[in-house]
């Protein structure tokens, strides 16, 4: 099957102005401009069942046609910030396919009526988001972005904005505070961002991802889009595979393909052949699965993902083989989230910081009474954080504890 | 907006809506426990302690009507998570259970305090906030018996961090609550605290330099719910408990904050009862629960080594301690013999009852104010009416500030009537130099010193600005001495006045002409008729005089030379002053915490003030004095009773009828709730028990006619070449009587320094920092210069109170620049 | 009936008061030449313990004065610097005073003591002859220096003493009394 969003692989020199424009780019945006409704463009995006991409799976389409139409301006901001371990998909797509990343960000904003959108790159990208400067440039100089557009009235204008090194600035609230030049630290929810975001007004904000999936179905119908994947998670997703695999990087497969498709068909298998232990789907942020048949043979979409205990997020798939330890690969995790909590909410910050502690003990002299301690701090966080990050960082310990516990000594 | 009803702990509540559900629950009784959310802030929602289940009715998808079970009640359906009390607010029909009724909630409250347990250190023992510590008393109510937290793996950080010298951090105890960086951001308008790190390496800084820059620091200690911020002036004074309170009011500035006293008696004092620390009141319509770091840290002048302790008399050139039946009799006789030549001479620093006798005792013989600012008959005409709170003034209402600094004047005020512009009222502020005030105002008016009156003329013309003040509902002015001396303020006041009458905001609540007097006490003594004098040199030259509560010779050497001239010069103060050096009998006062009394604030509310702790030495109150010294002299004083002094007010003015102590003790239920067993709601604020006063009646609300002179117009003046308008202006921090005694202060005070343009001061060849020769009139001083770039050219502002005898504007010039080595 | 019947009675009770007369032990004390020993828990008069190195281990916390049921102890804290340091951490009890009159004995003040600092110790031979000398500074209550060169206050190293409560219990040894190594 052809490629929706790793396009490049199928057409070289996909990044260079001349070839995108040569192989339908900028189509849909110009249609849409010129001859849909914003509405129209919403309801495409909503009939095409496509949902964010970014990990919690929000339907797109309902999410724009929830932006406050009694409050103005609004806005559009593209999550670019891709801190997740084991996620390395957006900067693929903003480096090789940039131009239908940037279509798909003026789709969205031609959709909700904003003029102006960010792109909020994730501060050790530095590089990428001079690229993407010089291609937002070639799009203005080809008159595809800046004032009255296509002879018509609207206007909309992108700009990048670097982050400075905080993963917890991918949370879209604290990613908003941070845009408005405060601390990254995220807000209180409700109100939400199509009601409340960026400088006070209704915000649009999405993955990359998200956005590089809005040109082809505005090109090719949202039907088209539908048709492709599982009834409940449509189109294709980029995974991100990583670990003890023989193939690592990304791979743009449809939904309903399996753990065994993607770990032994695109991943070719595990290292030496091992046996595989545990599948981590959504980065640091997952819960363990246990890497029986039952599950590599389930079906990756978001619903079926979810009867294994675990949920898909931003499908960054980490495996697991007998030669690592899952304690071992939950003190890598606490040591990242400790280090990102922002330490706005007591749980988060406290929290943490006891369960390193504690995980560090249990690697130099483990006492069962430290792994039953590490596993209720977790479940004493759970529930009461701010934002998800809290909520996360606790997933792996407890699914790990509780699915692995010869590796924790139980 | 309709009122909710909802279920809270199986009691049902109505509240308005849009209240908080944390609110909710404290107006019913059940308190929820909350660190990081406080009444008068925005909630934050991030300390996780008031962790609650919330149910909410559900609805119909389609039809958006409640889904009703068998019973025909709405099915509520609970979240799955435990939310915050303090960001939901409440809707109809809501089901909350707190920690009282769910298993979860209390679970959820118990685990948020062990986390909070396990980085905070081990410092009760030693931390000054125990016993008054919300995290003390949570952890009691609500947090685990045991801790299971390693000891050696507690976060260590920065402790006894100075942030500025008034202000001690300890990082450890910190809970990141951000209630002092919302204080500062949204209360106090000056954002000096921010956090720094992220993540459990969070913690405290200041901003600013000097650290923690800002005159309203101490609050952030009385809501700070441990022991992070305290105050350097307590550290280590005494435990809580052992402390007793006596309230009283402030007596630094016009504004009246209540506050309490705390004191004990003290071993390292010789067994005296000493003032440990000064705590807010809470009076939500004068202080709410706020006060200013000069009446917080400034209180030490009572207890200064200067203080008279006993009665002194001249003899032989020299001043030697006498009792008291010798000292007065001295002073009767003397007074009695220069009746027709005597002169009293009293300020605002004195209580209504010591006011109110004086004038009776001054008789047909000169009574005069000392004072700078006029205006005070004009404020009682045309002053505010009872029921007036700048607390309820917002969209609709307008504000005009006029020649003064207020965050310099009347720090309280400034920051209510910031709150009041924030929220929707028209602030207009008008000044000759850039103020604090222009930042939240709506308009801002820039005059040259000396135009004062006519800015007052133009806002009853067409302008837009005068429009908005014109179509306001309410309107209050507030007007200062900023640049102006007694001619120029009398005249801005007829001015103001005028302006309210004319565009009919007098007589009704929340409308008028409110003084922003130097003293705490001078619109009392304008009501009891003291007026002051235009030249008071004069005034006092070859004269008996007989002086109360006033330093003349110490702000003027033209005064002291003055008296230097005088027949005879009994001086009543609470220390030794330069006044009372040249004194021939002096008089030894308490200052008001060493007895009772009224106070009459610059928006005319009587407030009674207690004793606090006993008399030093041989003082008395300033009401007795002038009592027993009128006895000798034949005339018939209350010197006992000060109730009696008050029914004696309440009835010959009718400004007071109606008003007598008990009435000036009533209180009325405030909210928020502070100060009682569950601090932690609203900070360590003392709960108001003991009064709240009560407005006086002006002369506009008693439906009186009179007249309202016009306002005199003052010839600006306009320096010559080589010459500068120097203007008098008031600065919070200043070498006066108060505030120089206490030692806290000293770094914030600065020098004496006069304040340029920067191209001014580059015309005379001086540099920020640099000295220089100032003369005017025959006198000389020698003084720093500030350079500012929110002044005019050509103008210098000579700060008050720092021994440059500059009362009104004067022209001066500036001797080239003399460097100091 | 017979004259011995009373004799015999008599005899009877008097070879009991000589078997307790001559076989008894003696059980009195003969103080204040010889003094009983006290029981380990015994509450005499305070004494405020000092740290092997010299410190005070009183803190001035208060806490003493706060749990004591008859008000009796009264207490003023002050701040510790290196140069003059009276015990470890911020803060010393500049003033403390035992009012004799009013102490039960009870002991409360040693239980609340957050460092050990008040016990109440084996003396309890306590008398004075007016109302002012019952009450005991804190002179009379410190307990003496180990050694000569150990007497508070005295000048200490920098960042040295910075913990009012230098050892403190990991909960684990209440109950196992196992040590638990933690990686510093």
């Amino acid at each position: 099957m052809a490629h929706i969003l790793l396009r490049h692989r199928d057409i070289p020199n996909l990044n260079v102005f001349e070839v995108y424009k040569k192989n339908g780019g900028f189509e849909a945006f110009k249609n849409a401009v010129k001859t849909m409704k914003p509405e129209d463009v919403i309801n495409a995006v909503k009939n095409s069942g496509l949902r964010g991409r970014g990990g919690a799976g929000f339907p797109t389409g309902m999410k724009w046609s929830f932006m406050d139409n009694k409050s103005w301006p609004h806005y559009v901001v593209a999550n670019a910030d891709e801190s997740e371990p084991g996620t390395f998909k957006d900067r693929e797509i903003m480096e090789q396919n940039p131009f239908q990343f940037l279509e798909g960000v003026a789709l969205g904003s031609y959709a909700v009526g904003a003029h102006a959108a960010y792109i909020y790159l994730r501060g050790e990208f530095w590089q990428v988001a001079a690229f993407l400067d010089e291609r937002i440039a070639e799009m203005e100089k080809a008159g595809l972005l800046g004032d009255k557009l296509f002879g018509t009235e609207y206007s909309l204008r992108i700009h990048t904005h670097l982050g400075a090194g905080a993963y917890i600035c991918g949370e879209e609230t604290a990613l908003l505070e941070s845009i408005e030049g405060k601390r990254g630290q995220p807000r209180v929810r409700p109100p939400f961002p199509p009601a409340v975001g960026l400088f006070g007004k209704p915000t649009v904000i999405n993955n990359v991802e998200t956005f590089a999936n809005v040109p082809m179905i505005l090109a090719n119908g949202a039907d088209w889009y539908k048709s492709i994947g599982t009834a409940d998670s449509a189109g294709v997703k980029i995974f991100s595979l990583s670990g003890r695999v023989k193939k690592p990087g990304n791979y743009e497969l449809p939904f309903g393909k399996t753990f065994r498709d993607l770990i032994y068909g695109e991943g070719g298998g595990i290292l030496e052949d091992r046996p595989i232990k545990a599948i981590m789907p959504a980065g640091a942020s997952s819960s363990f699965i246990v890497a029986d048949d039952k599950a590599l043979d389930t079906v990756l979409d978001y619903a079926s993902v979810r009867t294994l205990g675990a949920d898909l997020g931003s499908a960054s798939v980490i495996v697991i083989d007998d030669t690592v330890s899952v304690e071992w690969v939950v003190n890598k995790t606490l040591h990242f989230f400790k280090h990102e909590s922002c330490g706005k909410c007591t749980p988060c910050r406290e929290g943490t910081y006891w369960m390193l502690n504690v995980i560090k003990r249990i690697e130099h002299n483990r006492q069962a009474e430290d792994v039953s301690m590490l596993y209720d701090v977790a479940k004493q966080m759970q529930g009461k954080c701010l934002c998800a990050l809290g909520e996360f960082a606790t997933m792996a310990v407890t699914t790990g504890i509780e699915r692995f516990p010869a590796d924790f000594g139980r | 907006m309709a009122d909710v009803t909802l279920t809270i702990d199986n009691k049902q509540v109505t509240v308005p809506a849009g209240t908080l559900v944390v609110d909710a629950a404290k107006r019913a009784g059940l308190d929820v426990p909350v660190f990081c959310y406080h009444p008068k802030l925005e909630p934050a929602g991030m300390c996780r302690m008031c962790l609650v289940e919330i149910g909410r009715p559900m609805l119909d998808r389609a039809t958006g009507k409640p889904v009703l079970d068998e019973a025909g009640e709405a099915k509520i359906q609970f979240m799955p998570k435990l939310e915050t009390a303090c960001t939901n607010p409440v809707s109809e029909g809501m089901v909350v259970k707190t920690q009282l009724t769910s298993e979860k909630a209390r679970a959820g409250q118990k685990g948020t305090v062990e986390f909070l347990l396990t980085s905070h250190p081990l410092d009760c023992p030693v931390c000054d906030k125990g016993g008054e510590c919300a995290l003390q008393d949570l952890t009691m109510a609500h947090g685990p018996g045991q801790s299971r937290f390693l000891f050696d793996e507690k976060q260590r950080l920065a402790k006894q961090l100075p942030l500025g010298e008034l202000i001690w951090l300890d990082r450890e105890r910190c809970i990141q609550c951000a209630r002092c960086i919302r204080f500062q951001d949204d209360i106090a308008g000056e954002s000096v605290l921010g956090f720094e790190e992220r993540g459990r390496m969070m913690q405290i800084v200041s901003m600013s330099e000097p650290g923690f820059d800002s005159i309203f620091s101490g609050n952030t200690t009385d809501i700070c719910p441990v022991g992070a911020l305290t105050t350097s002036d307590f550290r280590f004074g005494a435990r809580p408990w052992e402390l007793n309170a006596a309230p009283s009011i402030c007596a630094q500035c016009p504004v009246g904050c209540n506050l309490t006293f705390n004191t004990r008696r003290e071993a390292k004092a010789d067994g005296q009862i000493v003032i440990k620390r000064v705590m807010p009141r809470q009076n939500e319509q004068v202080n709410e629960i706020w006060m200013c770091d000069k009446g917080r840290f400034a209180y030490h002048y009572v207890e200064s080594e200067k203080r008279l302790t006993r009665p002194l008399m001249r003899r032989d050139g020299k001043l030697a301690k006498v009792s008291w039946k010798a000292a007065l009799d001295l002073a009767a006789e003397k007074l009695s013999e220069h009746k027709k030549n005597s002169v009293t001479l009293v300020s605002g620093r004195l209580s209504n009852e010591d006011l109110y006798n004086l004038n009776i005792f001054a008789g047909k013989t000169e009574a005069i104010l000392y004072t700078d600012m006029g205006g005070g008959d004009l404020t009682s005409l045309v002053g505010v009416s009872d029921g007036t709170n700048i607390g309820d003034m917002g969209k609709g209402d307008a504000i005009l500030v006029i020649a003064s600094d207020l965050y310099n004047e009347a720090p309280i005020w400034w920051l209510r009537i910031k709150a009041a512009a924030e929220r929707g009222a028209t602030l207009i502020v008008a000044g000759g130099r850039a103020a604090k005030l222009d930042r939240f105002a709506t308009f801002t008016i820039r005059y040259a010193y000396g135009d004062e009156i006519k800015t007052i003329e133009d806002l009853g013309g067409k302008s837009k600005i005068a429009e908005a003040f014109r179509k306001a509902e309410n309107a209050l002015i507030f007007y200062g001495s900023d640049g102006l001396g007694l001619a120029g303020s009398t005249s801005l006041a007829a001015a103001c006045a005028n302006l309210l009458k004319e565009t009919n905001h007098i007589g009704r609540r929340n409308n008028g002409l409110v003084g922003v007097w130097p003293r705490v006490n001078d619109q009392g003594a304008w009501e009891m008729g003291f007026r002051p004098t235009a030249d008071l040199a004069e005034a006092l030259k070859g004269k008996a005089v007989y002086i109360v509560g006033a330093d003349p010779a110490g702000d003027d050497p033209a005064l002291a030379k003055a008296l230097k001239s005088a027949k005879f010069v009994v001086v009543q103060d609470i220390s030794m002053t330069a006044t009372a050096e040249l004194a021939d009998v002096i008089l030894p006062a308490q200052p008001h915490t060493e007895r009772a009394g009224t106070f009459t604030s610059g928006e005319r509310r009587v407030q009674r003030f207690y004793p606090v702790v006993p008399a030093f030495g041989e003082s008395r109150p300033d009401f007795s004095i002038t009592a027993q010294l009128a006895r000798q002299m034949g005339i018939i004083l209350e010197g006992s009773s000060l109730p009696i002094v008050f029914d004696f007010i309440a009835h010959s003015l009718p400004a007071f009828d109606g008003l007598n102590y008990d009435r000036l003790a009533e209180v009325t239920e405030q909210w928020p709730m502070v100060g009682r067993g569950d601090m932690y709601y609203g900070g360590t604020t003392y709960e108001n028990k003991d009064g709240l006063g009560a407005h006086l009646s002006s002369a506009a609300q008693r439906g009186e006619t009179f007249k309202l002179p016009a306002a005199k117009n003052v010839k600006p003046l306009r320096p010559k070449e080589g010459e500068l308008l120097a203007v008098p202006v008031t600065q919070l921090y200043d070498l006066g009587n108060t505030v120089a005694s206490a030692e806290l202060l000293a770094q914030r005070i600065g020098a004496a320094a006069i304040s340029l343009h920067p191209e001014t001061a580059g015309k005379l060849g001086a540099a920020d920092g640099e000295t220089v020769k100032i003369s005017w009139n025959g006198s000389q001083s020698e003084v720093r210069v500030r350079t500012d770039e929110g002044l005019a050219a050509g103008v210098a502002l000579v700060p008050r109170s720092f021994g440059i005898a500059l009362r009104e504007p004067m022209t001066l010039t500036v001797k080239p620049a003399k460097k100091v080595k | 009936m017979s004259l011995l019947e009373p004799i015999i009675e008599l005899g009877r009770g008097l070879v009991i008061t000589m078997k307790q007369a001559l076989f008894n032990p003696v059980v009195t004390v003969q103080y204040p030449e010889v003094k009983r020993e006290v029981r380990p828990r015994f509450r005499g008069r305070h004494v405020l313990k000092r740290y092997e190195n010299g410190l005070e281990k009183c803190i001035g916390c208060s806490l003493c004065a706060a749990a004591c049921p008859s008000d009796a102890i009264f207490v003023e804290a002050a701040e510790n610097t290196d140069e003059k340091r009276f015990s470890p951490g911020e803060r010393y009890a500049s003033t403390y005073e035992i009012n004799m009159m009013r102490c039960i004995f009870c002991g409360f003040c040693e239980d609340a003591c957050p460092t050990e600092a008040i016990v109440l110790g084996d003396n309890y031979e306590l008398s004075f002859t007016n109302r002012r000398d019952a009450i005991y500074p804190k002179e009379m209550l410190l307990e003496p220096v180990p050694s000569a060169d150990m007497t508070t206050p005295r000048k200490t190293e920098a960042n040295v003493f910075t913990r009012s409560v230098p050892e403190m219990k990991n909960p684990k040894d209440w109950e196992s009394g196992d040590t638990v190594k933690v990686d510093t």
